[in-house]
């Protein structure tokens, strides 16, 4: 186990216990015993210096009285330390150690007999005693008994702090208990919440699973009809030769297939699992190049107004998914508007401050038309919600909306009243990018003969034939290994290539991207360019810098992929 | 028997002294005279030249006759003043160069016999006031004393306790 994650469940474990707290208070009483016990003993040394001092200035002054007897002086020096409460008995010997003079308060008297000795305690009285002395010749002696503080004023001196201490010990202990089931009630929180989390995800994850079922049931209906008419149309193909007829037949299967592709693009938006490829995007611009589109999409009675504020900031958004979103709104308003009406797309500037923290962009589609009833508000975001009848709404047009929203850092909001209409609200976060210049659009795609050589790792024939003919159609020649094992081979055995080109999901050990890099590794600077459908490995694809190619693609895009990725 | 020999060295004193000083004195009294004789040394500072060594013996003489008896050498016997063992001698004569730390001259006219040492390091020990010398007995309601002239003292270079000068009767200073 990693020591730093040991070590903070531990202190975890010792901060749920209160132990912490009663050894901290152990330690505060062991401490203070021991400080106590150093004080003592400090106070009774002080006591003894004390004593010391004033029973040699008594043996100093006594020096001249004893040597030479004089009563009186004795007398006075030891008179004059009967004054103080402090001395219970003092007396001065002569040489020979006899009572010369002294007195004895209450208790025992004055020993006759002085033996000079280092300090002791007799009971409550320190007694000390001193040699008399005078250039090294002995005069006599002192004896000075002074009173040591009574146990009970010591003990009444100690209880205060006693008290005190305890109290802090109590509220030491009182503090780690109450922390202790704080932190165990907040780990059992936390411990909830990530269970909430957990649960709260499944029951996400349900929904979805949920969705997509009722998804593959609807969008099934819909797909099988466009591959009636791609199927039934081949075989029409096959059997007629009137290029006319031939000509609509091809128009027919187009449509279908591009309507496939539509519909599966916005199931992968409202998955947010397509790879939204952000641009930045004048929005007046982009909303009239729709024109066409919408009148062809809305009725004739349904007329629309276009009304935008001048200087409109730039926004960052997939053009594409931009224009499926305003195409989806518009579609709702003609549904709303039975009898006809109009339709008024406006947008302008939306500086920070008020409702916003950034600078937005807001672009208003509103409607005359019935209305959303105020109780369905909340669920018109909602997949496959829808008022239509059915077979004439998916219930993903607002989904879409709403995914290609969240997934471009903007906000939507419907306003409705019922009878008078309706208005959705698109808030896009203003880009600090510069427009980018228009690409020279006959560039993109040239039928030139590259003479550059591609190997293709694909492991569906179907796809690599596809891929194939599209190359040929480029001019490029072409080699396929179906695996990435074959194609790494394919490099080493019959190479020179000039492009590695290679599908990222693919059956054996090694998937695409481990391909491209083991390619990369073989030979640096062989371009390499990935293609996939799939949101998530278009992310590390990208995140890895290779260029990607997003299925499914048309024959411009990949032309434009592969001479940006030749160029490099 | 005591009694007896200290009289008779008191006969002897006196007549050594040509007078009778010493009449009426108790023996009580020499012996106090005797200890405060060597209790004097402690309290006395001597210049350095005053010792040979600092472990030189610091001698008590006792000049002509003696009144202490054997009683001051008893008492003197293992005592140490500075390192000094005290010890009593007897001179027949005051001269200089005595080598004594301490003179003791009894009789009344002793001032003329401590000429001879006025100018050596000597602690001049007289028995009644007015005999001259450094520090002279006196009685005091019957009690030993002892007044002090600390101008003399201070001519030879010895210089006396404050705790001594304190428990004289007198100071002349």
């Amino acid at each position: 186990m990693n020591p730093r994650r040991a070590l903070g469940r531990l202190m975890m474990a010792i901060a749920e216990t209160p132990a912490i707290g009663v050894a901290i208070a152990c330690m505060l009483l062991v401490a203070s015993l021991g400080l106590a016990y150093h004080n003592e003993g400090q106070a009774r040394a002080d006591k003894i210096r004390d004593v010391t001092v004033q029973s040699r200035i008594l043996a100093a002054s006594l020096a001249g009285p004893l040597a030479f007897n004089d009563q009186t002086a004795i007398h006075e020096y030891i008179d004059a330390l009967r004054a103080s409460p402090e001395f219970n008995a003092v007396g001065a010997y002569d040489e020979n150690g006899r009572l010369v003079d002294g007195f004895s308060r209450a208790g025992e008297p004055l020993p006759q007999h002085n033996q000079v000795d280092r300090p002791i305690v007799q009971g409550d009285e320190l007694i000390v005693t001193g040699t008399v002395a005078q250039n090294g010749a002995t005069l006599g002696s002192v004896y000075v008994g002074a009173a040591t503080e009574r146990w009970s004023r010591r003990a009444t001196r100690y209880l205060g702090i006693a008290i005190v201490i305890v109290m802090a010990c109590l509220l030491v202990a009182a503090l780690t208990a109450s922390y202790a089931s704080v932190s165990a009630a907040n780990r059992r929180l936390q411990a909830e919440i990530a269970g909430r989390e957990e649960a709260e995800e499944a029951l996400r994850q349900a929904q979805k699973m949920e969705a997509m079922g009722q998804l593959t049931g609807g969008v099934a209906h819909d797909f099988n009809n466009l591959l009636m008419v791609a199927s039934s149309g081949m075989e029409l193909l096959d059997r007629t030769t009137d290029p006319v007829r031939r000509e609509r037949l091809k128009d027919g299967i187009r449509q279908a297939i591009e309507r496939g592709a539509k519909l599966t693009q916005q199931l992968l938006t409202f998955a947010r699992r397509s790879p939204l490829s952000p641009e930045v995007v004048e929005v007046d611009q982009r909303i009239r190049a729709l024109q066409d589109l919408l009148e062809r999409s809305l009725r004739e009675d349904v007329k629309v107004e276009f009304e935008f504020a001048n200087g409109l900031w730039p926004i960052e958004v997939d053009p594409s998914q931009f224009d499926v979103a305003i195409l989806n709104i518009a579609i709702n308003a003609r549904d709303a508007m039975p009898e006809g009406g109009r339709i008024k797309i406006a947008a302008h500037n939306y500086p920070a401050g008020g409702d916003t923290a950034r600078d937005m962009v807001r672009v208003s589609i509103r409607d005359s038309g019935g209305g959303i009833a105020p109780e369905l508000m909340e669920k018109v975001f909602e997949p496959f919600f829808t008022t239509k009848s059915v077979g004439s709404g998916t219930g993903l047009g607002l989904s879409q909306v709403y995914g290609f929203m969240r997934s471009s850092g903007g906000l939507v909001k419907i306003e409705s009243v019922v009878r008078r209409g309706t208005t959705v609200f698109l808030m896009f976060t203003r880009s600090s990018q510069t427009l980018p210049r228009p690409n020279l659009m006959t560039d993109r795609l040239r039928h030139a003969e590259h003479d550059a050589t591609v190997l293709v790792a694909e492991d569906d024939e179907h796809v690599a034939e596809l891929v194939a003919e599209m190359l040929r159609e480029l001019g490029y020649k072409s080699k396929r290994g179906a695996t990435a094992a074959e194609t790494l081979r394919l490099l080493e055995e019959t190479g020179p290539f000039d492009l590695v080109l290679s599908d990222m999901i693919m059956p054996g050990k090694i998937n695409g991207l481990e391909l491209a890099q083991e390619v990369v590794r073989r030979e640096p600077g062989m371009p390499v360019v990935l293609m996939t459908g799939y949101s998530e490995a278009a992310a590390s694809a990208a995140a890895e810098g290779f260029p990607l190619l997003v299925k499914p693609y048309t024959i411009e895009a990949m032309g434009e992929v592969l001479g940006h990725a030749l160029q490099q | 028997m005591a009694h007896i020999r200290l009289s008779a060295a008191l006969l002897a004193l006196l007549a050594a002294a040509g007078g009778g000083p010493a009449r009426g004195a108790q023996p009580i009294e020499y012996a106090v005279k005797a200890s405060y004789l060597y209790k004097f040394a402690p309290f006395v500072q001597w210049p350095s030249t005053a010792f040979e060594t600092p472990t030189a013996p610091l001698s008590i003489c006792i000049a002509g006759s003696d009144p202490f008896g054997p009683a001051l050498a008893e008492a003197v016997r293992g005592q140490r003043v500075n390192g000094h063992p005290i010890m009593v001698r007897h001179v027949e004569a005051v001269r200089p160069g005595l080598a004594c730390q301490i003179l003791f001259v009894g009789g009344e006219d002793a001032g003329q016999t401590l000429q001879a040492v006025a100018h050596e390091p000597v602690l001049t020990v007289t028995d009644h006031s007015g005999a001259g010398g450094m520090i002279q007995f006196v009685m005091v309601a019957g009690r030993v004393r002892f007044s002090i002239n600390q101008a003399a003292a201070q001519n030879s270079g010895i210089a006396i306790s404050s705790k001594l000068l304190g428990l004289a009767v007198s100071v002349n200073r």
